[in-house]
């Protein structure tokens, strides 16, 4: 009973979020579309508590509940994030004129419950909870990626990504069953370290036998996180599902969701090829796990930052850049050491910052045009400038130009990158990096350096003034990065 | 703590946040706040300039230092200071942009962010001059492209937006192989801090064998590649054959004011790098390349000056002069002599006086005439006599008559290059004499064309020079004519750090 009340009481936020779920679909219910902002309020308290009981657990030690969920700092670093971007995305819905009011319970609902499936997701060893959690975030993702229902386009998103995604998860599943079989246990933790006696199949003396199924076996789960991840050549649902979900969807897809799938890769990889123990894991799969993810790294930011230089609509060319960051985040992963991972983690946090940014801007200037396409930002930088020179702010970042957040996470990744032996890769990433300024700049090309547009700019000043703070912290955080480096470093792995 | 280089650099970005906070209507306001912003510093260097004491160069010592900590996580610092070659420079910057204030002053639109930019410019120009950490260099470096961007791309020509993409691109192309250089110094040697790395590279410390697979990428040494990365970001910036071709987009399209700062400081930038973050940390691949480098610097001047002579647009053939008149710097510190290295620091000043003088001249008849096509101009000498006179002085400075500072600093880098003893730089100099002889001609055909011969009636009545005009114009011309009569005023500061420089380079050869 007491290590039952202990479990519960470690995995209060989890709780607490579920909770919130629920009273956010009852008042939406009660309030029958009549005061549907109080809903998003509701929501936005919700995720203050959650934040502030995150962040008081940060930096206490590990500790396994119910045999399932790992509480330590590394998944409440994520948590913390997920709860941010759910929260910033809140006030995109909120702000968002032209959203329905009818029926918004839904999408706050649906926005929770995805960010209760990260949280198990980011923060367990036990591959079965880790598909759980994927599947729930999943689920919810589909939904809302096809809230607009009158839309064409966002059923076709919804579809795609629901074909996409139970294919996905079927491969995942099916290598996990198959790592099941080779070890008898679904712990990724007990899985890499035990040998002999206690444990007989474990993966150890599985490589004295055959290695085949094992290497299958991880493959097929690393598609699954690649999926998530929108990493090639599982990316091909991103372009549409970003596209044609509403925009405060592909702000948390891009965001939350992928962030998740980082997280679970970085436990995945860390369990079975970092712990000590695992020497023969290491020495066989070890450094080809390194080269796969380098390659894969390598082909995914190229292929996204090509292919989003053609892109007409803003969101479809995010959606690429996103990709291409999936690259540039691998780079860290696929070197297999701490500073490789703390880099990764480091740029995650940067990436929330600027894409919620960037998503954000495309949000507003979507009810200013009413469509994403780039041509129509037109002139539109001298009419909305603070949100516009925002923006600049936030495309410097992702194409990683001093002094940003962006820059600082390249630097990272790119010191880590060379300094373990993955000096091409970084020279990759960096010819990359000059690549997409081409394309993030076409938008601030649209903004300024045309005749001031006469269209009128909505004036949104709170909207405005959560713009302004993320652009200045996206510069602040490249001038003093180490707030969020002792943050990385006490959360590490 | 010494602030003066801190004051210098900073007060630019008071002045830009100044700017952003007032009215975009109160345009005397803003003109007035940027001359501000502008002038305090030239002043302060002014003095920062004749306090120095040249003594603390020789052995490489740096003045006004501060070394504190910025992100100690990565070990990068805040460690900035001035010496023989960063001072005359950081003096031609403030100077520079206190005179494209007023250059300015006929841009109408959207003035309160061209204020803004160029102030900001200013900081990111004057920071990388004095940073002596690595990181921070980088830092400033890449400050500089986003303004640059912007101010050609909204207030330059028809063809602005091509012209500021493409000089983006290129310079961030160079930028980061030079970031790859910059973290494998980093992790081979554990700092960032130049001095250090210098002294490192002196003993012989700098191999890359800390480096995964001794440092090895592409196939090639960790010298090898770390060398050609940063020669290769530095040399875009200078620019030199074959890297040159986003320059004549760039002065053509940019307004008037920022073609006089691109050409008159930001090429600087490059030539600076190679001497300052380049040449001494990886003193044996360049000494093994410094021949290559001669004649890269070599076919420069004489592919930039042919190139101009073929030029119908003024802005462009004086572009073209640009890349033909650096060409001196990368043959002069190639050659490995005192003199060619103190030629080609000269040269820096010289060219940025001169050139910045030329674009102001091109700007003056643009802006009558709203076209800059030499052969249907003719005759300007008659309506226009100031006009004449200030353009005639400036184009034999930039073609290095005696009594010039041109001619001081063309005449050092050849007769360094020539004392370098070695026959195949002599050769090169003697190739290089072509390019003075076709840079006379094309000046002095670009003279006989806009100014001698009969008027163009067209022209009758254009207005000679105004004040602002004169003012912007003359400090530069009377710069090029002090300097070619008292070259000592700027070569004594500059002397004992080349000299210093120089030495640790020819040991590299031994």
């Amino acid at each position: 009973m007491e290590a039952y009340a202990d479990g519960m009481k470690a995995i209060a936020p989890e709780l607490v979020l579920t909770a919130l779920s629920l009273v956010v679909l009852v008042a939406d219910l009660v309030m029958r579309g009549r005061n549907s902002r109080i809903v998003g309020y509701i929501t936005l308290a919700g995720l203050a508590v959650v934040a502030g009981m995150l962040a008081m657990r940060v930096g206490d030690a590990p500790q396994t509940v119910f045999g399932m969920v790992q509480v330590d700092s590394f998944g409440t670093y994520f948590k913390l994030f997920t709860v941010a971007s759910v929260a910033v995305v809140t006030v995109f819905i909120l702000s968002d004129r032209q959203e329905r009011s009818h029926g918004i319970g839904e999408y706050y609902f649906l926005l929770v419950g995805a960010a209760v499936g990260i949280f198990f997701m980011v923060s367990t060893y036990h591959l079965l909870l880790l598909m759980l959690g994927l599947e729930l975030l999943s689920l919810a993702s589909y939904s809302l990626a096809g809230f607009h229902k009158g839309e064409r386009k966002s059923a076709e998103a919804a579809m795609k990504y629901v074909v996409f995604g139970g294919l996905s998860a079927g491969v995942m599943l099916y290598g996990i069953s198959l790592l099941y079989g080779l070890t008898g246990t679904l712990e990724l933790d007990v899985m890499a370290t035990q040998v002999g006696d206690a444990m007989p199949y474990g993966l150890v003396p599985q490589l004295d036998y055959d290695v085949v199924p094992v290497g299958v076996a991880l493959v097929m789960v690393l598609a699954g996180f690649a999926y998530k991840m929108s990493v090639v050549p599982f990316h091909f649902w991103t372009p549409d599902v970003y596209e044609g979900a509403p925009t405060p969807v592909t702000t948390f897809l891009a965001v939350a969701s992928k962030a998740a799938g980082v997280a679970a890769l970085l436990r995945f990889i860390g369990a079975l090829f970092m712990t000590e123990g695992v020497q023969p894991v290491v020495e066989w799969y070890g450094d080809k796990i390194g080269l796969l993810l380098a390659i894969l790294a390598a082909v995914t930011m190229t292929l996204g930052n090509l292919s989003a230089l053609r892109q007409q609509s803003l969101k479809r060319m995010l959606a690429y850049s996103s990709i291409a960051h999936a690259g540039y985040i691998l780079i860290g992963v696929a070197t297999l050491e701490a500073d490789g991972f703390a880099a990764s983690m480091y740029y995650m946090a940067a990436y929330y910052f600027m894409n919620l940014g960037a998503f954000g801007v495309v949000l507003y200037f979507e009810s200013t045009t009413g469509s994403d396409r780039i041509e129509d930002l037109k002139g539109l930088g001298w009419k909305a400038p603070l949100i516009s020179i925002a923006m600049v702010a936030f495309l410097v970042s992702l194409t990683g130009l001093p002094p940003t957040v962006g820059f600082y996470g390249k630097y990272l990744l790119f010191k880590s990158g060379v300094d373990h032996g993955l000096a091409w890769l970084v020279f990759v990433a960096a010819a990359n990096s000059v690549v997409s300024l081409f394309y993030y700049f076409s938008v601030a090309k649209a903004l300024f350096l045309n005749e001031p547009s006469s269209r009128p700019a909505l004036s949104q000043p709170l909207f405005a003034a959560l713009l302004a703070v993320l652009g200045i912290a996206t510069l602040w955080f490249g001038l003093r990065p180490e707030s969020i480096e002792t943050f990385v470093a006490r959360c590490l792995l | 703590m010494d602030n003066l280089l801190n004051l210098i650099t900073f007060i630019p970005l008071l002045g830009m946040l100044v700017v952003c906070c007032l009215p975009k209507t109160a345009t005397g306001l803003i003109k007035g706040v940027s001359l501000v912003a502008t002038g305090i510093p030239l002043i302060l260097a002014t003095q920062l300039y004749f306090a120095y004491d040249p003594a603390l160069g020789a052995d490489g010592g740096y003045a006004h230092v501060l070394n504190v900590e910025w992100i100690g996580v990565i070990g990068a610092n805040y460690y900035i200071g001035i010496d023989g070659i960063s001072l005359p420079l950081v003096w031609l910057t403030t100077l520079l942009l206190f005179l494209g204030v007023p250059a300015s002053f006929n841009i109408e639109k959207a003035q309160k962010a061209y204020y803004a930019l160029l102030l900001l410019l200013e900081v990111g120009i004057i920071g990388v001059f004095i940073s002596l950490d690595y990181f921070l260099f980088y830092v400033f470096w890449e400050i500089m492209l986003l303004p640059m961007y912007f101010l050609i791309g909204i207030w330059g020509g028809p063809r602005r937006e091509y012209a500021a993409i493409k000089f983006f691109l290129y310079t961030l192309a160079g930028s980061v192989l030079m970031l790859i250089a910059i973290i494998a110094l980093r992790l081979d040697s554990g700092t960032f801090s130049i001095p250090e790395l210098v002294a490192l590279a002196h003993n012989g410390q700098l191999t890359g064998a800390s480096l995964p697979g001794g440092g090895e990428l592409l196939g090639m040494s960790f010298y090898t590649w770390a060398f050609w990365f940063l020669f290769v970001g530095f040399a875009i910036k200078i620019p030199v054959f074959p890297f040159h071709t986003w320059l004549p987009d760039a002065h053509v399209q940019a307004p008037t004011p920022i073609s006089v700062i691109l050409a008159g400081i930001l090429l600087k930038l490059g030539g600076y790098g190679l001497m300052r973050a380049c040449f001494p940390i990886l003193p044996v691949a360049f000494v093994e390349n410094a021949y290559f480098l001669g004649i890269l610097g070599a076919v420069s001047i004489v592919y930039g000056s042919f190139v101009a002579l073929g030029q119908t647009d003024f802005k462009r053939m004086v572009a073209y002069s640009s890349v033909s008149h650096m060409g001196y710097v990368l043959l002069g510190t190639g050659a490995l002599t005192i003199w060619g290295t103190d030629g080609a620091a000269m040269q820096m000043f010289a060219h940025g006086t001169s050139s910045a003088a030329m674009f102001l001249v091109v700007g003056v008849i643009y802006d009558r005439a709203h076209h800059r096509d030499l052969n249907g101009f003719g005759g300007l000498s008659q309506p226009m006599p100031v006009y004449w006179g200030m353009t005639t002085i400036c184009f034999f400075a930039a073609l290095g008559l005696p009594t010039m500072s041109g001619f001081i600093a063309e005449a050092m880098t050849l007769v360094g290059a020539f004392q370098s003893g070695d026959t195949r730089f002599q050769a090169l100099v003697l190739f290089s004499v072509i390019g003075i002889v076709i840079t006379a001609a094309f000046l002095l055909w670009a003279i006989q064309r806009v100014f001698l011969g009969p008027l163009n009636e067209k022209y009758k009545g254009y207005p000679d020079m105004n004040f602002r005009e004169i003012f912007c114009m003359a400090p530069l011309l009377f710069l090029c004519v002090l300097l070619g009569v008292f070259p000592h005023l700027i070569l004594d500061k500059m002397e004992p750090s080349i000299t210093h420089l120089v030495n640790l380079l020819q040991s590299a050869a031994n």
